[in-house]
This record gives structure tokens, C-alpha cells and sequence, in this order.
């Protein structure tokens, strides 16, 4: 059972709540008991059942709380499929969470939406501006995650979440693949799950770098030279992924770029292996500016910053142009802060009206 | 982790991550884990001055495995 607070009013509760660093530092809305219950019904779950535990501080994450933090982000009870979804997945022991939270690197977890919950369940966004303001979904679903994250996880910056730094995307990180304009599968059918299956894919991420590149009109040549200055941004030698190796990283083509690779006749998989390819460092570049994490020895081989191509996870969100992104990653933790995927449940909620109180 | 094997375990806590070790060591449930505050920074200031900083602190080490005991 969540203990309450009292408050004189709307705005001494939200004073109250920031003053007792429960929120990420914007105003929230009040979790009022109506509030909280309306999202819990919402969820078809028993508000007592246990989702798991929250590091660093091992909180443990009931429907209950989960709806908490979700309403004090702006959720609306469409969303609370991805929200409960998503919060499985950091739970997930894979995921790292309690090291992730901790780390001093600037680290958030990105929620990619796959199959019908990105319109059943809010209408994510995976067009214009998916990762920007502007997405009543994308915005509040995030937000619930990394309010889910300080106030069961205890996630506080200098404290318990030493990010040096941080990045926006610790406040929200959200978006849907756009899978109408893609050439290339869903990505969650690239990670075993069934095209009509909803799925969310959380991986800890930087804030997103922009990859710039503008098509010649040769085909081949352009595939060529979009996969190689992607590779740049993704594992150049400052990123972890160059120096510290073996974790994953997310590439979002913009619907244009995507068009360039399938003019190409390559699919998702040989985007991935053409990534891998490139994502290489020779030994002395690494030895001449990596510091306390050059490699030792005198190997002379490429040293590849990824494991496998299957982990440079590649899906297609954005407006269509000249810009994709890029998500290098932490690749620490005793699973090198896994990728999670986990299907949203819709079966089990129930239809809720909105019945505006006054 | 360790500790809770009951091996005996001391944690090695720059200055400037003190309050993150207060903060583990109570949701862990062990506010009493031995710790031995190092200065901070100890990584990328060189092997040398690693060993200076490990050698300095072995007595600090071993009294708080004592203490413990």
C-alpha cells in the first residue's frame, strides 16, 4: 500500500513533491488516489502485483507504483500497456538497471514501440520530431519510465544516479518505429516476435548524434557511404562502444536513408553486417588517443567495437531528409546493459472514460 | 554482494563517491559495511601513484577487517 502525503492544495502538493525529489525536476501532475486507481484499472492488473524490484535503491515496483509515477508524468490510461511493458524490461536482470542508474555515464533508457500499441496505445509518434516535444505519448510514457526510475528505483543525481552529466533523454526517451515508411520488416520480427505482436525494446542510450548524408543518386556507391559515415558516428574512438566494446547501439534511419539501402537490395541483416563491418578501430589509433583503455598487447588486428551485428539494433523513425541518428551506448554492467524486449500486454485492460473532475 | 556471502569484504570508496556508498550501503540493508574512503580521483592517475594510494591504505584495510570480525 503507497503512503499518502496531504497538501493544502494542487500546487503545495506539487511543491511538496519536489521538495521531496520526487520529480524530475518539472512540474508534475498529483497522483491522487482517483488518479492512481483510474490507471491502475486501466491496466487489468491487481494494483498489489509485484513487477519486480527497481535498483539502485531495490525498490519494488507494484502496478500500483508503476501507475504512480505514470500519472505524475501525464499518462493517460491508453498508455499504460507500453508504460508497464517498458518497466518490465529495466526489471529485467539483463538490463543492468541498479549499475545503469549508477553509472557516471551519460546513459537513458530509449523505448522503441513496435506493432499495433503505437496507435492503440496513444498514437506514438515515430514521424517528425519523434524524439522532441510535441508527442503527448512519447513524451509521458518516457517521463513515467524515469519517474518509475527515481522514486521506486531511487535514482537521484550525485547520490544514486552519478551521470557526470546526463542528457535530455533522461527526462524522456520515447519513440515509435515507423514502420509504414520503412522498406525493411518491423525490427521486433528481426528479435523473434510475430509481426501482429506489440513490443517494447528498451536499451540504455546516449542522447541521440546526428548523422548527415546526401545521396548522389549512385546506388551502390550511396549504400556504400551511408553505411560507413553511420559507422563513424556510432563507434568513432570517443564513444564507449569504440574503447570499452561488446555493448550495442541503436541506428534510427530516416525513411530516405532507409530508401538508399533497399535501392541497394540490402536488407536489415546486411545493413547490420555492413555496420559491424565498419565499426572497427585499427589497434594503434585506440593505443594512440584511448588513455587507461587502450588495448594491451601488440595484436595487430581491427579491433571490432561490437560483438555481433545483431547487436546494432537498426529501425526507421523520423521525417524524411538528409538526418539520421545514431545511439552509442554505455557497454558496462554484467551484461553490458542488455537490450529488452518485452511484448505489451493489451488483452487485460479495460476501456476507461475520461471523466474530467472537479 | 560479497559481504552477504559472508566473506569478509571491505569496499574501496573514493571521497566524492562517499554519499553513493552511503546510499548503497542502506538499500543493500548493511549501513555498517566496512569502507575505506580513498581520494578521489584514483583511475587515470597512473600505476604509480595506484600503488602509492593501495600502500597507504592497507592499514585502514586491515582495521576495518578487524572491526568487523
Amino acid at each position: 500500500m503507497t503512503a499518502m502525503l496531504s497538501a493544502a492544495d494542487e500546487m503545495a502538493a506539487v511543491e511538496h513533491l519536489h521538495a521531496l525529489r520526487c520529480t524530475d525536476g518539472l512540474p508534475v501532475i498529483v497522483p491522487t488516489a482517483e488518479r492512481v486507481n483510474r490507471l491502475v484499472l486501466a491496466t487489468g492488473l491487481d494494483p498489489d502485483m509485484v513487477l519486480g524490484t527497481m535498483g539502485p535503491a531495490g525498490g519494488v515496483a507494484t502496478v500500483e507504483k508503476v501507475a504512480v509515477a505514470a500519472v505524475m508524468a501525464g499518462c493517460l490510461p491508453d498508455h499504460m500497456p507500453v508504460v508497464i511493458a517498458a518497466v518490465k524490461a529495466v526489471i529485467d536482470p539483463a538490463f543492468d538497471l541498479t549499475e545503469m542508474q549508477s553509472t557516471t555515464h551519460c546513459t537513458a533508457p530509449l523505448i522503441i514501440v513496435n506493432g499495433p500499441a503505437r496507435a492503440a496505445c496513444g498514437g506514438i509518434s515515430g514521424g517528425f520530431g519523434a524524439l522532441g516535444p510535441g508527442h503527448r505519448a512519447n513524451a509521458s510514457i518516457g517521463r513515467a519510465l524515469r519517474l518509475a526510475m527515481i522514486n521506486i528505483g531511487g535514482a537521484r543525481p550525485g547520490e544514486s544516479d552519478m551521470a557526470l552529466l546526463g542528457h535530455p533523454g533522461k527526462f524522456t526517451y520515447c519513440l515509435a518505429e515507423d514502420e509504414e515508411n520503412s522498406p525493411f520488416p518491423p525490427l521486433h520480427t528481426a528479435l523473434g516476435f510475430a509481426p501482429e505482436d506489440s513490443v517494447v525494446t528498451v536499451i540504455g542510450a546516449e542522447a541521440p548524434h546526428s548523422v548527415l548524408y546526401s545521396p548522389t543518386g549512385e546506388i551502390a556507391e550511396d549504400a556504400r557511404r551511408l553505411a560507413q559515415v553511420l559507422a563513424i558516428g556510432l563507434a568513432n574512438v570517443a564513444t564507449n562502444n569504440a574503447q570499452l566494446r561488446n555493448g550495442a547501439a541503436v541506428v534510427v534511419l530516416n525513411p530516405e536513408h532507409a530508401q538508399v539501402f533497399q535501392k541497394a537490395n540490402l536488407s536489415r541483416e546486411a545493413i547490420q553486417k555492413a555496420l559491424f563491418g565498419y565499426c572497427f578501430h585499427r589497434p594503434e589509433t585506440l593505443k594512440a588517443v584511448a588513455g587507461g583503455f587502450a588495448p594491451k598487447g601488440d595484436d595487430r588486428g581491427p579491433i571490432h567495437a561490437f560483438r555481433t551485428h545483431e547487436d546494432i539494433l537498426v529501425l526507421v523513425a523520423g521525417g524524411t531528409g538528409l538526418y539520421s541518428m545514431v545511439m552509442p551506448t554505455w557497454c558496462a554492467g554484467p551484461h553490458v546493459n542488455r537490450f529488452v524486449s518485452k511484448t505489451v500486454e493489451m488483452n487485460a485492460f479495460c476501456e476507461v472514460t475520461f471523466q474530467p473532475t472537479h | 554482494m560479497v559481504a552477504n556471502l559472508g566473506i569478509p569484504a571491505v569496499a574501496l570508496v573514493t571521497e566524492k563517491f562517499w554519499p553513493q556508498g552511503d546510499f548503497v550501503a542502506g538499500s543493500i540493508g548493511m549501513p555498517d559495511i566496512p569502507r575505506v574512503k580513498l581520494p578521489h580521483p584514483v583511475a587515470g592517475t597512473g600505476a604509480e601513484n595506484m600503488r602509492r594510494v593501495a600502500q597507504s591504505i592497507v592499514p585502514d584495510i586491515l582495521a576495518a577487517l578487524r572491526r568487523d570480525a
